[in-house]
């Protein structure tokens, strides 16, 4: 029997990956990293990474005859020869273990705001569209990687976009944000004159005014990799007062304002206060299920 | 310094990493987390997270990438590639993007596959029509358009049609200038034929899984490379100051298709991205962006490069650029 410190050493990365993924679906965090929609596909990639562990167990001791057969398979596959390159490309491997386990997940704030340079956007001909014509729902149910996600089905759709059109204040829940932000984006003159409630971490820009700030949300379609930022413009006396990335719920009613050149809906701010981050500092989009 | 010296160097240090694995997974609970967190600065943090969210986001895919890897290694027969693939060169080009087409892949996923076809015997220019179709066209992508546009068909089908007839130019230019398989490492393939005529069902598929192993641990370093710049230039390189060169279309476009790259999006998750930018650049130059950044980007170029000659990937990639560029302004002509 011979024992293989580097087969050894890749059933404990393996085990790491495992580890790190069922850890963050454990306690919560994964919720920082990925839309939770995705949560099975992610948990998908555990089991197998448990499962090639497993596998990889059975390398780790061999006898002497067998490993010169293993030799064939393992020489099509361009291994580092020296041993420099091998601690190099293990490293890397490791890195993001490392990482993982020791740093913790950071929400994204108005300097990833900034960076991304799309917070408001004025209204385009296209979005005016959103979400009105039927999905075809063979497109929708495709494989099990659309499964777990919290679609909602067509009749409630339609009862809380009734709802942004005649309740006396449009709500906007994390749930309806992007769905109604999308509406009050493509057509700010018929929300004109409503009260919106909405909560959002602030965001400034140069070009502001001192008693103007951004409301933003980011809104998450895969993972925080592929965030945008979607907020509206606010004004209010006190703006100036309140740091970038403070969490605030506010109240205000709908204006159309110029900015940059463009018209873009704004909220003159009629009650406010500060709050600590949410639960769910993201919102994502909405997909309606068909039935 | 003596070679097996280095050896037992090496071994050394693998035990010491390994009880440092171990060591910070279990302790770090016990431990102060703030008394780490509070000396690295906050955008690392942010670098961290966006690295480690597009890590999760492509291991299942990339996992199911190897998979179907170590299934073609061992299952798969050079004969029976020959047998299946057409000698017309125009008709295996034709074929190839058909079969990326239908297959839903991701990019990162698709390079150990392409890979492996490639050490199978398959042409290279099918190799590569079937590496640029998987990703860009399959039903999920077309979805996420379909809805991240006002739910428009129109932007949607453009991207496929634009996108396969795109797949179709590269991979037959692609035909009349390479024609070896362009893999760094020449498979041998003559033992594991031998060796495998001889096995048991049973003993393939283990030495399938051994294969997938060991395919991961080839791609997994690169697609963590790959990830690591593209959430890099996320943190650290503002997209603002890339959007304001875009003025003019042409420049636009080439804007557009240089974010596609560094941001290394799945092609499953872009459509949003390009979305908001529709009021900044004209509907061609967003269009570049979502046909571009499926076929081509930093994360992949990595796994390319790992893969393929250094003098196939920059063509690859040069030709992918022309082309994409090509067809949309050819489109916004029209």
């Amino acid at each position: 029997m011979t024992f293989h410190i580097q087969q050894a050493f890749r059933a404990v990365i393996l085990a790491a990956f495992t580890w790190l993924l069922i850890n963050l679906h454990l306690n919560g965090d994964i919720a920082k990293y990925i839309n939770p929609k995705y949560d099975l596909l992610s948990k998908t990639a555990a089991y197998v990474f448990f499962f090639l562990f497993f596998i990889q167990l059975f390398r780790i001791w061999s006898r002497k005859k067998k490993h010169e057969h293993q030799c064939h398979h393992e020489c099509s596959h361009d291994h580092p020869r020296s041993p420099v390159k091998k601690m190099i490309s293990y490293s890397i491997l490791i890195f993001p273990l490392m990482t993982g386990f020791l740093l913790p997940p950071q929400t994204l704030g108005a300097g990833a705001a900034a960076k991304k340079g799309t917070v408001l956007t004025p209204k385009t001909a296209e979005s005016q569209m959103q979400a009105e014509t039927e999905v075809d729902p063979s497109l929708y149910d495709h494989k099990g990687m659309v499964v777990d996600r919290k679609e909602i089905k067509q009749g409630e759709y339609d009862e809380n976009m009734k709802r942004l059109d005649h309740d006396r204040v449009i709500h906007m829940k994390d749930e309806v944000f992007e769905p109604y932000y999308g509406r009050i984006n493509a057509e700010p003159e018929k929300y004109i004159g409503r009260t919106v409630k909405m909560t959002g971490f602030v965001y400034k820009e140069e070009s502001f005014q001192s008693n103007q700030l951004a409301l933003t949300r980011f809104l998450i379609t895969h993972c925080v990799a592929d965030a945008s930022s979607i907020g509206f413009l606010t004004e209010f006396d006190e703006a100036y007062t309140i740091e970038q990335d403070t969490w605030m719920e506010v109240e205000g009613i709908l204006h159309i304002t110029q900015y940059d050149g463009f018209e873009i809906p704004m909220l003159k701010i009629s009650s406010w206060k500060i709050i600590s981050e949410p639960n769910e500092p993201y919102v994502y989009p909405v997909y309606i299920k068909i039935k | 310094m003596n070679r097996s010296v280095w050896i037992h160097l090496l071994n050394f240090t693998e035990i010491i990493v390994l009880a440092a694995i171990t060591y910070f997974a279990v302790i770090k609970k016990m431990m102060n987390v703030e008394f780490i967190t509070f000396q690295i600065p906050a955008s690392f943090l942010q670098l961290n997270t966006i690295f480690l969210s597009i890590l999760i986001e492509a291991m299942p895919f990339v996992l199911i990438g190897v998979l179907i890897a170590g299934f073609i290694q061992i299952f798969v027969s050079e004969e029976q590639v020959e047998k299946w693939i057409p000698k017309n060169r125009c008709a295996a080009v034709t074929i190839s993007c058909v079969i990326g087409a239908c297959f839903p892949a991701c990019e990162c996923g698709i390079v150990p596959i392409v890979r492996r076809l490639v050490a199978k015997g398959v042409p290279i220019y099918a190799g590569v029509g079937f590496l640029l179709t998987g990703p860009l066209i399959n039903p999920i992508v077309i979805f996420s358009t379909y809805m991240a546009f006002g739910n428009d068909m129109r932007i949607a089908g453009l991207r496929m049609g634009v996108g396969f007839a795109a797949a179709m130019i590269i991979s037959l230019i692609m035909s009349l200038f390479f024609k070896k398989n362009q893999l760094k490492v020449q498979p041998h393939q003559e033992t594991i034929r031998e060796s495998k005529r001889k096995a048991s069902f049973f003993v393939r598929v283990w030495d399938m899984f051994k294969h997938s192993i060991d395919e991961f641990f080839v791609m997994g370093k690169y697609l963590i490379l790959g990830a690591f710049f593209a959430s890099f230039i996320q943190t650290y390189v503002s997209a603002q100051s890339l959007l304001q060169v875009g003025e003019g279309w042409a420049s636009s476009t080439l804007v557009m298709m240089g974010l596609a790259y560094v941001l290394s999006l799945c092609s499953e998750a872009d459509a949003f991205i390009g979305a908001s930018f529709r009021h900044m650049f004209p509907m061609s130059s967003i269009l570049a962006f979502l046909i571009y950044g499926p076929m081509i980007d930093l994360k992949n170029t990595f796994m390319l490069a790992s893969v393929f000659n250094m003098k196939f990937v920059i063509s690859l990639i040069v030709l992918i650029t022309i082309t994409v560029f090509t067809c949309v302004s050819f489109l916004a002509w029209l």
